[in-house]
Parts: structure tokens; sequence; C-alpha cells
């Protein structure tokens, strides 16, 4: 898992939004280097420009300065990406949906097919590929975008809040599952979330976040044993950097939970 | 299934009592046939000219205007519907005259599109593709506008072209809005091809309702009307097939 080189740098990157009254900071210069592999979680309140960075590394937004280097050797799609709401095209199938990003780059149909329906199995769908989305639960049509998000193997994986729409029990699942679709893809997986538990399960790093103006406040190591379960969550070590991550929260003054 | 064989009873249960009052006025009440001919002389009219071939002539002109007012209408709506949600600077331009065109009654300028463009299908064509167009062209920007942001970013994280764009995203999803205005549309389509054969030319079922009126083959006007009627009918139930198989996706859960 842990290879020494690195997947995405990310040199004084810093955004400004111009608004009606003069210019607003969205996200003040970050630098951090992640390797690949890496799964690291970034926590922090609303509006400490979270979202912003996965979208600067993502492309779909422009820095305002600073530069964004990924050692994707020049792949037309570096990244996958997996949205708050599942995002899935309601007039296709489910693995219409997934087979997507392979049919729009001329992917053999045969070809695409397997690929999408391995990964319907993987996000745990198989049955339900001839569904439309409106036909599914939450969680099961966040499950579809994360097989979406994977179906042109992208080596970088940026999750955008992609469960805070599902409800808890869900949520811990699906949690679980994503730990184990990540240690047998090998992805580099950032992960917004506004859960700090949520963050430290996961992650084998940390950045916290503060708000207005949005900044790194810190990046925190995470020492857990892997792979992580329910006894992680007994783990007294879990529960320091828990409370750990809820304090940085605090004492900047955000609206964290 | 029970309950669409019960809609159907219903049907001709309300057809059947139609008929018999159609039939008890003028037959127990004797209303002249050049008022109001029977049910039975207006069918024997229609399958008159049914026999002579006639009707399938003006029947398939009429349907074969429309259709193509239809397609032509359809088309160029969506297409400068399309290009305004994408050129917003056009939409600036265009606004006030769209606005002037799409007030003006279709209808009145009927003649005026005689005068321009003969007395042949291409007057008629016109007037039916002016119907068509605005329900259907302000459909299509209500659904262009209406488009997720968050596809936008789906679109622009696969890197798709404008024409997978338009194909694969926004024309799909603007799908419902079109057909609301495709709806009225085919509405109006029907009642400017008829009223573009009654003011010219010899073929169609408004050209045969002024023969027949001008005539007084009050029978024959009937059928005429009646064919009209159908062919509204058919219409409806073209457009319902084809929308309950484009937007089949957007239907109630079963």
């Amino acid at each position: 898992m842990a290879q020494s080189e690195r997947m995405i740098d990310i040199a004084g990157v810093h955004k400004t939004f111009v608004a009606d009254h003069g210019t607003v900071t969205a996200l003040e210069p970050v630098s951090i280097t992640i390797k690949a592999g890496e799964f690291i979680s970034i926590v922090g309140p609303s509006g400490c420009g979270k979202s912003t960075l996965l979208r600067l590394i993502s492309g779909l937004d422009q820095a305002s300065g600073g530069t964004i280097t990924l050692d994707t050797a020049g792949r037309k799609r570096p990244v996958g990406f997996v949205f708050q709401e599942p995002v899935l095209l309601p007039w296709k199938t489910i693995i219409e949906n997934v087979r997507f990003p392979l049919d729009t780059a001329g992917v053999s149909r045969a070809q695409s097919d397997k690929i999408a329906l391995d990964l319907i199995k993987m996000v745990g769908l198989d049955g339900f590929e001839k569904a439309l989305p409106r036909q599914l639960s939450g969680g099961m049509r966040q499950r579809a975008a994360i097989a979406r998000s994977l179906s042109d193997d992208p080596p970088i994986l940026l999750m955008d809040e992609p469960f805070s729409a599902v409800d808890l029990m869900t949520r811990d699942t699906l949690n679980d599952e994503l730990l184990r679709i990540w240690q047998s893809t090998g992805k580099t997986i950032l992960l917004v979330t506004h859960s700090v538990d949520e963050a430290a399960y996961l992650a084998d790093r940390v950045m916290v976040m503060t708000a207005r103006p949005g900044k790194l406040k810190c990046i925190h190591n995470v020492d857990l044993a892997r792979p992580r379960g329910e006894e992680t969550k007994l783990d007294p070590a879990y529960h320091a950097l828990v409370a750990q991550l809820r304090r940085d929260l605090r004492t900047s003054g955000g609206e964290a939970h | 299934m029970a309950k669409r064989l019960a809609a159907w009873v219903d049907y001709a249960l309300a057809l059947i009592v139609l008929l018999a009052a159609w039939w008890f006025a003028t037959g127990p009440m004797e209303m002249p046939t050049y008022l109001l001919p029977s049910p039975l002389r207006t069918w024997n009219a229609l399958v008159g000219i049914a026999v002579t071939g006639e009707l399938w002539v003006h029947l398939g002109f009429t349907l074969q205007n429309i259709v193509l007012g239809l397609v032509l209408g359809c088309v160029a709506g969506i297409a400068l519907a399309y290009l305004m949600t994408r050129f917003p600077k056009l939409a600036v331009w265009l606004d006030g005259p769209l606005v002037i065109l799409q007030t003006a009654p279709k209808i009145a300028l009927a003649p005026l599109f005689v005068v321009w463009f003969g007395f042949g299908i291409l007057s008629k064509i016109i007037l039916i593709f002016s119907l068509v167009f605005f329900p259907v062209f302000i459909g299509a920007v209500a659904g262009f506008r209406s488009l997720d942001p968050k596809m936008k970013d789906l679109a622009k994280l696969l890197g798709l072209s404008t024409f997978q764009r338009f194909r694969q995203i926004e024309l799909p999803s603007a799908m419902p809005e079109v057909f609301v205005g495709l709806k009225i549309g085919a509405v109006q389509a029907l009642v400017g091809a008829v009223l573009a054969e009654w003011m010219s030319g010899k073929f169609g079922l408004g050209y045969l309702m002024t023969f027949a009126s001008a005539t007084y083959k009050t029978p024959l006007l009937f059928a005429a009307v009646l064919m009209t009627v159908v062919l509204g009918l058919l219409l409806h139930v073209m457009l319902t097939m084809l929308e309950n198989r484009l937007l089949s996706w957007k239907s109630a859960k079963k």
C-alpha cells in the first residue's frame, strides 16, 4: 500500500471568488503531497473550502494560484468523482449508468459490460443491473455512483461527502465496503466528510480544515491497524484521535459535530 | 388489466349513448338531413369516398402535412432553444423578436402565408410549423435551463464532447418539458392543417369540408368532420405511446 511515489502534489494552491462586494477567499494557500494508494480524509465545518479543494484537484474549477500536479501519466480522466448526491442519469439503467464513462470513451460493449458487471457485483448491487435509479434506495444509488466513478479505472478517487445523505446504519456499511474496495483496487482516495468518526476510521491521514477563511489547520497521521473493523472502534487510540479532531475543530470556532 | 377493461367499457358506453342521441334526433325527431344527417347516411357517405379512394387521398395529404410540420417544428424549436441556452448573447438579441412572433396570432397570419408562399403545400407546412414551433421551443428552453448543475459537472469530469453532452445528457433531461410543448403543438398542428386547407388547394380534409358545405352535401361534411376527430385521436395516441417509450423513467413507481 505505502508506495513512496507521489500521486498528488499540491503546492500553495488557493482560491478566491469575486463577489458583489470585493473578493472572497474560499481557500487560503494549501500544500500537501499525497502518496499513491493513500487514503486521506478531509474534515471541517461548512465553508472551510474542503469541497473547493476537491473541485480544484478534479479540474472542475481553476485555482487562483499555486500548482496541482497529478502523477497520472497524461490520462484523459485521471480522477473519479463521487458527489454528495448520486447524480445518476435517471433515464439509464444501473448498468448503463455504470458503463457511461466507458461508453462515452468508445470502449467496446463486450468489454464495458464485463467491467460494469464486475463493479456492480463489487458494490453489492448484483440483480439490479436493469433497474432504474428511481427504483433504488438512496444508499443503493450511491453504491451505483461509486461503481460508475471506478468504471474507467482512474488512479484517484475524490469523494465529496458521499454518504451524508444516507442513514447511519447504511453509512457504517458503506464505509466498510469503501475500505474493502480501496484495499482491493489500491486507489488513492480523498474523502471529504463532516464526521470526525468517519474521517478517523477510514483514513491514513486526516486533514483538518477551518472556515472563514478556509484553510488547512493541521494534518494527523492515523496509526490504527489495518484492516479496520468493529474492533477499531473499540481501540482507545481511535477514541483519542476522534477527541483530538473534535478539539481541533472546536477551538477554531467551527460548527462541526 | 381489469381496470383497463373497465375503462374501455366506459368509453364504449359513452359512445353508444352519443350515437343513440344522434340517431334519436334524426329518426324520431325528424331533423332534416341538410341540418343533421343520420348516423347511417354519414356512414354511407364515408364508405362512399373510402371506396372511391378519395378519402385516403385527402386524409393522407392532411396527415402528411401535420407530420412534416410537427417534425420540422420540433427540430427547429429544440435547436433554437439549445443554441439560446448555450449562447446567452443570442438569447438577449432574439428575445424581443421572438416575443412578438410568439404573441402574433398565427391563424390571422395564415392568409399572408398563402400570399407569400402560394396555394401549394409550402404555405400549409409553414402555418403548421409556426403553430408547433413556439410551444416546443418554450418547453425546450425550460427543459435546457432546468438541467441539474451536477450533471454539467459530470459531463466536464468525463470530458464529453459537445455532441455527447447534448445527446447523452442535455436532450434526454429536457425531454419531459419538450413533450409538454409537443402535445400542445400537436393539437395546434391539426387546427392549422385544416384551416390551411380551407383557404386554398384541392386536397385534404379541410378542402373536403369546404367542398361538402359549398355543395350542401351535409353527410359528406359530417364524414369529413368525423375524420378530423379520428385524426386528432390518432395523433394523441401516437404521442402518448412515444411519451411512454421515451419518458418511462419519469413515471410514478409501479
